[in-house]
């Protein structure tokens, strides 16, 4: 596997110039979790609603999901559109035997890594505010890894067809936000209304908060395997489609 | 085996009918040559030529519109890898990886190339030296000057020891002692056996360095071979240079019969092209028509390459 070689860059830069961001991904998720999960918690008594559990288990799940998603998405625009056009790594890339294929692999791959990164300390630290009620969440870091490479994929197809970053800012306003805010991420969607409910169902977001629930705070049904086909087909997808938009991208 | 391993003969490139196409805008125009082992080739021409898709064609980060392409004895259709496993390409603009050092840049490279790493230390320490950037070994790339970085990015084109390099402009914005450091490496990189191809619009750095080469203008080659060939093909071995006053400019346009080959009329200077440069203005002298300021002088590269493409710039 060539694309080996390209989480290795990725790996050297990335740990030079951020040493700090494991001590950064522990302190997020508990600042995240003692100021919004237990305050705001502490306010919402209501646990029939969130399936007989506390809030604060509730939302904690939802914001592991939506961080790696929102990450995913981050990790496919700025960055690599920054390697196509601005500092133009890829350019370099090609004529050396890597193919645009090893290179949409190797960036993927370390995208992973990122969300790996983000995904276990948070996982770690919810299960110290007890937020956690079965062995199975084990299987949660997985979930949400493959939800934010499907996006990052997705993304990362989208971004190799850009002249422009201009459509960033309109993707962050009008799609990645109101993904975070209506797929179930801080209220079960059973709370909106009923044609919202109907496009939540289409939202990547909604799976993987779906299958982190039922690993972390609920009970495995049959649905979880359709919560995974979603993800991985919309992963397989992304990545058949960005290694064709890149192909063309980098060689035109 | 690769099957460049079963071609016999001399020629590491060899194109046919070669075109690029970008929708309906035709880049490379049925374009046919051949490089030889061993040799430095030039391509010339003006802006947009389409010398950079060419070489992009060559170097397999370019997939041809039409014709036939061997490098190597090799297709960049179907043998992408193999090829630019054994090529070395210096792009027209740097794309070094700003975020790491000098000599990361090489480590890197190396490692996109499979080259076993004991090897590639030893490796990159000649190239670092040979690039004469020692001392900027541990430095970022990006407060680089514009001279380092490309000696930088030649050094990274030899990480796998390549058999052919590709050049694309490799002396462009750099001063006079960095582009004569430049030239001096690459004479030395060629007398060690590799095959060099540049593209250049420094007539004097092609005529220094190409053993062939051929213009292009408009996506077609217009011209080809040696530098030599080409100003005795295109010119006369001298060139009279003269300013005038505008008196004196129309008496010589009156009187031109004999005195030269052909003239070229410029706003400020007036080109005699001529086998004896003395000669002509000894006959000028004779004529009655005096000169503000006349030079003698060996035609070049460039005289061909404005004869040929013109002096106008069409945009
Ligand atoms: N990726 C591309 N998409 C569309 N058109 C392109 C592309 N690359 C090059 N061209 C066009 O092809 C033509 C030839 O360009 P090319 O870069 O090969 O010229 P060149 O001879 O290298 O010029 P220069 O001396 O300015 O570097 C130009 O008209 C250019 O605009
Ligand atoms: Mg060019």
């Amino acid at each position: 596997m060539r694309a080996r070689k390209i989480v290795r860059r990725n790996w050297l830069v990335h740990w030079r110039s951020r040493r700090s961001s494991l001590l950064l991904s522990v302190l997020t998720p508990v600042m995240f979790l003692s100021a919004m999960g237990l305050g705001l918690g502490s306010l919402v008594q209501e646990r029939n609603a969130f399936g007989g559990v506390e809030y604060a288990a509730f939302f904690a799940t939802g914001i592991l999901a939506a961080s790696c998603m929102q990450t995913g998405f981050f990790s496919a625009t700025y960055p690599v559109m920054s390697k196509i056009t601005w500092q133009r790594n890829y350019e370099a890339l090609v004529a050396s035997p890597l193919s645009v294929r090893d290179i949409f692999l190797g960036e993927l791959s370390w995208m992973g890594i990122v969300l790996a990164q983000l995904a276990i300390p948070f996982l770690a630290v919810m299960t110290l505010f007890g937020f956690v009620h079965s062995f199975a969440a084990v299987l949660a870091i997985p979930v949400v890894i493959l939800l934010g490479l499907a996006c990052a994929a997705a993304t990362f197809a989208f971004t190799a067809t850009l002249q422009t970053d201009e459509p960033f800012t309109w993707m962050f306003r009008f799609i990645v936000t109101p993904l975070f805010l209506l797929s179930g991420t801080f209220f079960p969607i059973a709370e909106l209304p009923s044609w919202a409910q109907v496009l939540a169902h289409l939202t990547p977001l909604f799976h993987g908060v779906e299958l982190v629930r039922m690993l972390t705070l609920y009970d495995l049904e049959v649905t979880a395997l359709w919560h995974l086909t979603y993800l991985l087909v919309l992963l397989a997808a992304g990545i058949m489609l960005g290694i064709r938009n890149l192909e063309r991208r980098l060689l035109p | 085996m690769t099957p460049s391993a079963s071609s016999g003969s001399d020629a590491l490139i060899v194109a046919s009918g070669l075109s690029k196409r970008f929708e309906s805008l035709i880049a490379v125009d049925g374009v046919e040559f051949e490089v030889r082992r061993g040799e430095v080739f030039g391509f010339l021409g003006p802006n947009g030529a389409g010398k950079t898709s060419t070489m992009r064609m060559i170097g397999c980060t370019s997939p041809r519109t039409s014709g036939e392409l061997r490098v190597m004895g090799m297709d960049p259709a179907t043998h992408a890898s193999e090829i630019k496993a054994r090529l070395g390409v210096v792009p027209q603009a740097d794309n070094l990886d700003i975020e790491l050092t000098v000599r990361e840049n090489l480590e890197m490279y190396a490692r996109y190339f499979d080259v076993p790493r004991d090897t590639a230390a030893e490796r990159i320490d000649e190239l670092i030296d040979f690039v004469q950037l020692r001392d900027k070994a541990t430095s970022k790339v990006d407060p680089l000057s514009g001279g380092m970085k490309r000696r930088l990015t030649i050094a990274r084109a030899l990480v796998n020891r390549p058999d052919l390099i590709l050049l694309d402009e490799p002396t462009t914005g750099l001063d006079p002692q960095a582009r004569h450091l430049v030239w001096e490496r690459l004479y030395r990189l060629k007398q060690s056996g590799v095959t060099l191809v540049i593209t250049t619009h420094y007539m004097d750095e092609a005529e220094q360095l190409c053993d062939r080469l051929v213009v292009m203008d408009k996506a077609k080659i217009v011209a080809e071979g040696s530098p030599r060939q080409l100003i005795e093909r295109y010119s006369t071995r001298e060139v009279l240079e003269l300013r005038l006053t505008d008196p004196a400019r129309k008496k010589l346009a009156a009187s031109l019969d004999g005195l030269a080959e052909r003239a070229e009329w410029l706003p400020d200077r007036v080109l005699l092209y001529t086998p004896s440069g003395d000669t002509a203005l000894a006959s000028i002298h004779e004529r009655g028509i005096e000169t503000d300021s006349a030079l003698v002088r060996r035609a070049t590269l460039e005289d061909v390459f404005l004869t040929i493409t013109g002096r106008s710039l069409i945009e």
